[in-house]
């Protein structure tokens, strides 16, 4: 065998090993939070960590509840609002814009969509945290006194906040995803419904829609997983002060992610205090990874149909 | 325009149409017969979909496309502002190369379009749904399972379906862009067999590419060559006495030449005696098998095919250059006078 083969062999076997190491990378992190969080796991019981909001390292009871209800929240008022969002430009810019606009918008979308986190959470604190403090709050606080906007939480830094911060950082991915769906249905499809007479809207609504709904729904938890792991701007916006179960969208919260990233390695006189982080990021990793394989499966079904 | 109303349901205008720069119909001027199945043939690529997608306005939905000219569509001039699409497209039923069921149940199917514009009453729905699966010859296959996904049917029945959807709105005309290519030769005539039942109550036009499917179904013929309209008239006569040669060449199979162009005379800018001195001319000039090119009028057109100076010639090919000039395009005849 002449050395250009042995050459291919070698990148070949090489390329194939660097492949299954960048796999094994996932396994090995989540076998060593597992080994690391595995203390707290054995000091108490699981369901007293999971489902109880009583939160005090140094008297040993770490109970995570408040923080993944925090994450829920949080991500659930960002999706609240970058659904919408995102469908109607996605239906805009797949069904109705001229290919040179939409030539424009898609890179300026996934410009947004490149902007540090750090940044997003900067103009939170600048202009957010404001809106929900002078305008949000007081219109909703005093005109609906009742759960989920009833707050004596003040300072705009709040859960409503770090959602809009969110919404606005997930918006493009989750626009450029479901456009890509809808834009991936048949040509054909429109046509015919076109022919019959029905206006745009109509086939977008009876016809396009609902062929693309398995994918939209696909980019929705893509978004929703992003949205779950985004610590930097949440951090900033959403108070993170720690209120137990959430009660308010104008109330603080304190997210998974920004615990992890607030407190470990500086707290770690208290005993225990490192497993239970451990376990928080354990649990953020397998709700990450949950989310995202439903979502391809999805993904590739839908792929899997059209051919 | 009560003068007009007795026309055809389809009348054509010197349309154009271009995708970007390039040019894909050039002045297509044609009634197309009522109540008649209209074969529109031609090779691939050159603007069958194109001109009868120009006639319910689906054309538009190309990206970058620009269109010139009119269709009537029953004296109402299809590509004025004012035009409403979508009545404009309830009066066609489309039938696409695949057929395109639409992502619910067969029931759904037949009543997509009756529900966009508005029929609600679930009686008038139901009769419908019977009515034109029965026009469509699929009710006895499908009446036990109308609300099963349409998606599950065979290729033929969903184009089948296709059909009946498209009758369920009410249309005058049927437009089929090679409804057979995609189906299995039984689904085929199946196909062919609808429409030779349908074509007492609606004009038909279909695009094919199979010659033996327009002998079989045409009642008139077009003959569309790079976007240029060659050839069109009643299917006997296209089919079986093709006046001009590009028809000819590809009716009997045969690659079909751009003749070159030998001489040229320009008729636009003469008036009568002096143009009339250019053609006895330029014909004592031409020679045997040698291809002359003149550019008339649209008025003084027929006049000049039928005058004597042309007998000894073989018209090749009349091409429009826009709604007033035309092209003439012939060759010397063996045993032509000449020189
Ligand atoms: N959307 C489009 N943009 C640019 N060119 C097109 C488009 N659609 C068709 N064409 C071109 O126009 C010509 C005519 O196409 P078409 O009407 O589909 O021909 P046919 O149906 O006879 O095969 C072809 O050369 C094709 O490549
Ligand atoms: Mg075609």
């Amino acid at each position: 065998m002449d050395i250009r083969h042995w050459k291919d062999l070698l990148a070949r076997r090489l390329m194939f090993l660097l492949c299954v190491f960048v796999l094994s990378l996932l396994f090995c992190i989540a076998w060593g939070l597992y080994h690391k969080a595995s203390p707290v796991l054995a000091a108490g019981s699981w369901q007293a960590i999971l489902f109880s909001s009583d939160w005090h390292p140094s008297q040993g009871r770490f109970g995570l509840a408040g923080f993944i209800t925090g994450t829920l929240w949080v991500t659930g008022l960002a999706v609240v609002v970058a659904v919408p969002l995102s469908l109607l430009t996605a239906i805009f810019l797949a069904e109705y814009c001229p290919v040179r606009l939409r030539d424009v918008i898609k890179p300026v979308m996934e410009l947004l969509a490149g902007i540090s986190p750090v940044v997003y959470g900067v103009w939170g604190v600048l202009v957010v945290v404001p809106l929900v403090r002078d305008h949000l709050m007081p219109f909703f606080s005093g005109r609906f006194p009742f759960f989920p906007f009833a707050s004596d939480n003040y300072t705009g830094f709040s859960a409503l906040a770090g959602g809009l911060v969110l919404a606005v950082m997930v918006t493009p991915f989750m626009i450029s995803l479901m456009e890509e769906v809808m834009r991936g249905i048949p040509f054909g499809v429109r046509e015919s419904s076109l022919a019959l007479g029905a206006t745009s809207w109509q086939t977008t609504k009876k016809v396009i829609l609902k062929k693309a709904a398995p994918g939209i729904v696909a980019a929705v938890i893509l978004g929703l997983s992003r949205a779950i792991g985004e610590t930097m701007a949440v951090l900033m916006v959403a108070g993170c002060a720690l209120q137990g179960f959430p009660r308010s969208i104008f109330d603080t919260t304190y997210p998974l992610p920004a615990l992890i990233a607030n407190t470990y390695g500086e707290m770690m006189s208290v005993p225990l205090y490192d497993a239970a982080i451990m376990l928080a990021a354990l649990i953020l990793l397998i709700i990450t990874v949950v989310f995202n394989m439903a979502a391809w499966g999805i993904l590739l079904h839908l792929e899997r149909r059209e051919t | 325009m009560a003068s007009e109303v007795s026309q055809n349901h389809i009348r054509v205008r010197d349309l154009s149409v271009r995708y970007g720069s390039t040019r894909v119909l050039n002045n297509i001027s044609i009634d197309i017969p009522d109540k008649k199945i209209t074969a529109i043939i031609g090779p691939s690529g050159c603007g069958k979909t194109t001109l009868l997608k120009s006639f319910n306005r689906l054309i538009d939905l190309q990206e970058g496309v620009s269109v010139s000219g009119q269709v009537f569509v029953d004296d109402e001039d299809i590509y004025d502002p004012k035009t409403e699409i979508t009545h404009l497209r309830k009066r066609m039923g489309l039938l696409s190369q695949r057929p395109q069921v639409l992502p619910m149940s067969i029931y759904e199917n037949v009543v997509y379009g009756l529900r966009v514009h508005g029929e609600k009453s679930k009686e008038k729905l139901n009769a419908a749904v019977e009515r034109y699966l029965k026009e469509a010859h699929m009710w006895h296959e499908v009446k036990d399972r109308l609300h099963t996904s349409a998606a599950k049917l065979s290729i033929g029945q969903q184009q089948r379906l296709c059909l009946a959807r498209g009758l369920a709105v009410g249309p005058e005309v049927i437009l089929g862009d090679e409804p057979t290519s995609a189906l299995d030769p039984i689904s085929a005539e199946q196909i062919e067999q609808r429409f030779l039942a349908l074509k007492d109550k609606y004009t038909i036009v279909l695009v094919t590419h199979i010659l033996r499917q327009a002998r079989r179904l045409a009642d008139y013929v077009v003959f569309l060559y790079l976007g240029n309209l060659i050839e069109h008239g009643p299917a006997e006569e296209v089919l079986n006495n093709p006046r001009y040669a590009k028809t000819k060449a590809y009716l009997e199979g045969r690659f079909i030449e751009e003749p070159e162009i030998e001489k040229e005379l320009d008729l636009i800018k003469l008036t009568f005696p002096e143009s009339l001195k250019a053609l006895e001319k330029v014909f004592k000039e031409l020679k045997v098998g040698q291809v002359l090119r003149i550019v008339s009028g649209e008025k003084n057109l027929q006049g000049l095919i039928r005058s004597p100076l042309v007998a000894q010639h073989t018209v090749l090919e009349i091409k429009k250059r826009d709604a007033l000039t035309s092209e003439v395009i012939m060759q010397k005849n063996e045993g032509g006078y000449s020189i």
